[in-house]
């Protein structure tokens, strides 16, 4: 395997760090409970699917007095068994509970990660709206009581206590619009964005009036979108980060989503293969820095800080080409990342994981040295 | 492992249809006293061990897996059989005799194995090839299969009839630079005995611990500094001098590299030897030129250590604990652009184990402080099962059931859950000192007697070997025969008399006319609804249906009612019973 020979001296150049593994099969799901863990799924239908609770190496914890030779290898905490595929997966903070979402969809589960011994327990479920053909709950915790907003459509959308199983809020609405992200913000507040592109903020101690942009118009070529708010005070510029299924990257600002700030075409190849593995995320440790995936087998950082204007092509700040070039499988489908995460505290640190069941761990070394 | 991580010493013990035999004999590397030693008197509190234990099998030559050995043969006292493949045996002592130095002659420890207790131990070996059955005596056979791991390394099948244990040893189910990956038949054996130390681990890629071993090195000479690296012979050390020859090749490098002369010429001997143990790519390899013919790395001279610049150093032994290592390592420890790059574990006492615990100032002899400033890394390049390939070798066996061993039960409950869900056996985790007893259903062989065979035969239908068939006969047991006649036969050979079984049944009919037209009535009656079988008229008026006779009888009290007396042998029970309901329900009125 020359290439990967090739792309693996390349890489002494390009990151701090690398490590790459492989699971038994491929995830949807990264999902971090401190710094130190991450869940990950399995998305196979017809099939008893995993969940597993991961912890990282010891090398890539905060700095920490940890002996000189931390192992290389993830650690399997907790496992447990699902029969679904599970498409999207929360931790409710704070707490030892997780809440699943996948096919068939009528219902979420809520599993219990069980202390004295390294089983993943499926304890209760919420039954959910029924939805006609492979429509799915988006999900979204909030971290001060265990809630979960879900829904599929807007019509759908609630928020479900899990401690006394009561509905705490409706949207009320007729409008049957599919969701393809939802993000709490706060104790009362969330964002959605439809598949549409259609984006807004929804305060849930009123009745439904969010904040948002008209939507697209039908002949937009009716492609799907996708969308991040930006949390913590990263000071002023951009919120929302919204992206399509063409490659399209909008930003916008919060107090104003009618005009969006800039929109660009982003250096992939479109259209993306399957776009409901479009993924767009602020980074949580560096200043107007997002990476996006969903398109092929890479993960690419961009610098927001100089876009304006509507149109223009702009550059990646890095790449991340693993997938590609350490594939192991027999070599029939090029991998498509599933999906990635920031490291919550190291800066340029991010997991991907993608459709040949690798995840990789890697922290690039910055082209510029200023982000 | 790293230092401070306790590693498992491994020793099991197996009854299998009354053989027992001993797996692995380790040596726990984190105790300095007796609690090295498995405690033996578990097997046996009196009597003998060479008369309890009818062999003992070792799987490869780390010392957590031989390194007890001695002592359990010459100290305890064992003098039967030891297996183990050719390589281990080869290596064994070299190991086994480095540690005995270490032990008594760096740390003055009594009550430790001579070199001669070495020596003699190994007399007792049995040298066995890969896929070879051997017979330990007229019902026990083992069967070594390839572990991958180290050189050497395998996994041993125990069968006594059809009952058998398949052990693993240490295993690894991925290839790597210079051996492949381990492999079983579908043996199907009851029990498979896995090792699970990584079971609950997913591990890092192979390519990215090389990445960052050369990433190591690389930093290292770039700011010109000097990596030493303390290989065993028989180790990675091969498989690393490909890895660093090929970077240097494809960076263009010219720092030198070198390998001292002591490790060329040890390893190209044993991998002579054990070539058949190593991967493809290295026997072609071999095939082609020297194991040890590199572009950029050449043989070490003891006068290149004091070289200004940068270079890196192959050299042994790999602890650090005597040789031209630890001469290289005092040169250049005191410099903190230098490396050292420990790549595996290290005994106690080794100066190897005291860097990697963190010490800083050794002392060497004659009092001498050596202050180390030179970094210190540990590159674990050693290979073994993870969950994944847990899954894969179950899955290539087929066992009934599955032990781990060297897990912790509480932390592998998922794993336990996932090998029982997948492959339908039961899965278990005792902790040391612990018995498990599993129930087998053995398979006995009986012979059939020939008559009975062509009883059987005679009734026309063919044998199907996978159809089930029941045949009716006798099992005789006699000492330790099994024997299936035909009932007649046995009775015969027991010398006892037939008994037979009659059963007889009145029944009563309300009917004035005489017995004789009864019986003609009777008769009559069941010949037309017994089609399928054989009815008849007895010139005495008795009835008969197949074997079973029916008469007519007055009723002694009550002319107006007549007794019909059915009477059928053991065999026609069924025919029987159902003619005595059928006559219960009475004759038809309309005369036939």
């Amino acid at each position: 395997m020359e290439q990967a020979e090739d792309w693996l001296v390349e890489s002494l150049r390009l990151y701090q760090d690398f490590h790459a593994f492989d699971l038994s099969a491929a995830t949807r799901v990264l999902e971090w409970i401190g710094d130190k863990g991450v869940f990950v799924a399995g998305y196979e239908s017809k099939k008893k699917n995993e969940i597993l609770h991961l912890m990282l190496p010891p090398r890539l914890s905060a700095k920490e007095n940890q002996g000189l030779f931390p192992e290389r290898d993830f650690k399997v905490c907790h496992g447990g068994f699902s029969d679904r595929a599970v498409l999207e997966l929360k931790h409710l903070p704070d707490t030892r509970l997780l809440v699943t979402s996948g096919l068939p969809g009528c219902y979420l589960q809520v599993w219990r990660v069980e202390e004295d011994s390294d089983v993943i327990k499926a304890v209760s479920t919420v039954p959910v709206r029924k939805e006609v053909g492979d429509l799915w709950s988006r999900l979204a915790v909030f971290s001060s009581t265990p809630r979960v907003l879900h829904g599929a459509r807007l019509s759908s959308l609630q928020v479900v206590d899990l401690e006394s199983g009561e509905t705490t809020y409706t949207s009320g609405v007729s409008d049957g619009e599919e969701l393809s992200s939802l993000q709490v913000l706060d104790g009362a507040t969330f964002a959605f964005c439809c598949i549409s592109g259609r984006l807004g903020l929804v305060d849930t101690r009123q009745p439904w009036a969010p904040l948002e942009n008209p939507g697209q118009s039908p002949g937009s070529g009716g492609q799907r979108w996708c969308a991040e708010v930006r949390v913590g005070d990263q000071g002023p510029g951009p919120c929302f980060s919204s992206l399509g299924a063409d490659g399209q990257l909008r930003l916008l600002d919060t107090r104003d989503l009618c005009h969006p700030l800039s929109s660009v075409q982003c250096a992939v190849s479109t259209p993306s293969p399957n776009p409901e593995l479009l993924r767009v995320t602020w980074a949580p440790g560096l200043d107007n820095c997002l990476a996006i995936s969903g398109f092929d087998g890479t993960v690419q950082v961009y610098d927001v800080t100089s876009w304006e204007g509507v149109g223009s092509r702009v550059e990646p700040l890095f790449t991340h080409r693993g997938h590609i070039f350490l594939e192991e499988g027999e070599g029939d489908a090029a991998p498509l990342v599933t999906t990635h995460s920031w490291h919550p505290c190291k800066p340029r640190t991010l997991l991907s994981a993608a459709s040949d069941a690798s995840v990789h761990v890697w922290d690039w070394v910055d082209p510029h040295a200023t982000c | 492992m790293g230092a401070g991580q306790d590693v498992g010493r491994s020793c099991i013990l197996v009854s299998i249809a009354g053989k027992n035999v001993m797996l692995d004999c380790g040596m726990h590397m984190g105790f300095n006293d007796d609690r090295r030693f498995p405690d033996f008197s578990y097997i046996t509190q009196n009597g003998r061990l060479t008369d309890f234990l009818d062999c003992v099998i070792i799987s490869h030559f780390h010392l957590d897996h031989c390194g007890a050995l001695p002592y359990f043969s010459e100290m305890v006292g064992y003098d039967g059989p030891i297996y183990m493949t050719h390589p281990t045996q080869a290596i064994c002592p070299i190991l086994l005799e480095d540690y005995r130095k270490i032990a008594v002659d760096k740390k003055g420890e009594a009550n430790f194995f001579t070199s001669q207790m070495i020596k003699d131990c190994m007399k007792k070996v049995v040298a066995v090839h890969l896929h070879q059955t051997v017979q330990v005596d007229d019902e026990l056979e083992i069967k070594a299969y390839y572990a991958g791991h180290v050189l050497g390394a395998a996994m041993f099948q125990i069968k006594v009839g059809s009952e058998s244990v398949v052990y693993t040893g240490d295993y690894n189910m991925t290839p790597d630079r210079h051996l492949g990956a381990a492999w079983v038949d579908k043996c199907r054996p009851s029990l498979l005995i896995s090792e699970s130390t990584y079971a609950t681990t997913i591990r890092d890629s192979k390519r990215c611990r090389e990445r960052d071993f050369l990433k190591k090195v690389h930093e290292t000479v770039e700011r010109g500094g000097k990596v030493l690296i303390p290989v065993f012979a028989l180790g990675r050390a091969q498989e690393l001098c490909i890895l660093l020859e090929t970077f240097w090749e494809r960076m263009n490098l010219k720092v030198p590299i070198y390998f001292s002369t002591g490790l060329t010429e040890k390893a190209n001997h044993y991998y002579k030897l054990f070539i058949t143990w190593t991967n493809q790519k290295i026997r072609k390899t071999f095939v082609q030129r020297n194991m040890f013919e590199f572009k950029h790395i050449k043989a070490f001279d003891r006068a290149f250590a004091d070289n200004p610049g940068p270079m890196v150093v192959f050299a042994t032994p790999g602890m650090l604990h005597a040789g031209q290592s630890l001469q290289i390592f005092r040169k250049w420890a005191g410099n903190e652009k230098n490396m050292v790059i420990m790549p595996g574990y290290c005994v106690q006492g080794t100066v190897g184990h005291k860097i990697l615990s963190g010490q800083r100032k050794l002392e060497m002899e004659g009092r001498q402080v050596l202050e180390v400033k030179m970094q210190v890394e540990y590159m674990s390049f050693s290979a073994h099962a993870d969950a994944k390939g847990i899954m894969q070798l179950v899955g290539q066996a087929e066992p009934d059931s599955v032990l781990l061993v060297h897990g912790e039960a509480k932390k592998m409950e998922f794993l336990r859950q996932k090998i029982e869900q997948e492959f339908r056996v039961s899965c278990y985790m005792p902790a040391n000192g612990e018995t498990v007893t599993l129930p087998t259903s053995p398979s006995i062989p009986v012979g059939i007697s020939l008559g009975l065979l062509k009883r059987e035969m005679a009734q026309g239908l063919l044998p199907e070997a996978k159809k089930l068939r029941l045949l009716h006969g006798t099992l005789i047991m006699k000492d330790s025969s099994f024997r299936l006649v035909s009932s007649e036969q046995a009775l015969k050979e027991l010398g006892l008399a037939e008994h037979q079984l009659r059963f007889t049944c009145r029944v009563h009919l309300q009917d004035t006319r005489k017995e004789q037209e009864m019986a003609l009535r009777v008769y009559s009656h069941l010949k037309s609804t017994l089609q399928g079988h054989c009815v008849q008229h007895l010139p005495d008026g008795s009835v008969t249906v197949e074997s079973i006779l029916i008469q007519a009888a007055a009723h002694s009290e009550d002319p107006g009612t007549k007794v019909l007396l059915v009477s059928w042998t053991y065999q026609d029970e069924e025919l029987g019973s159902f003619l005595t309901a059928l006559l219960k329900k009475g004759l038809p009125q309309t005369p036939s």
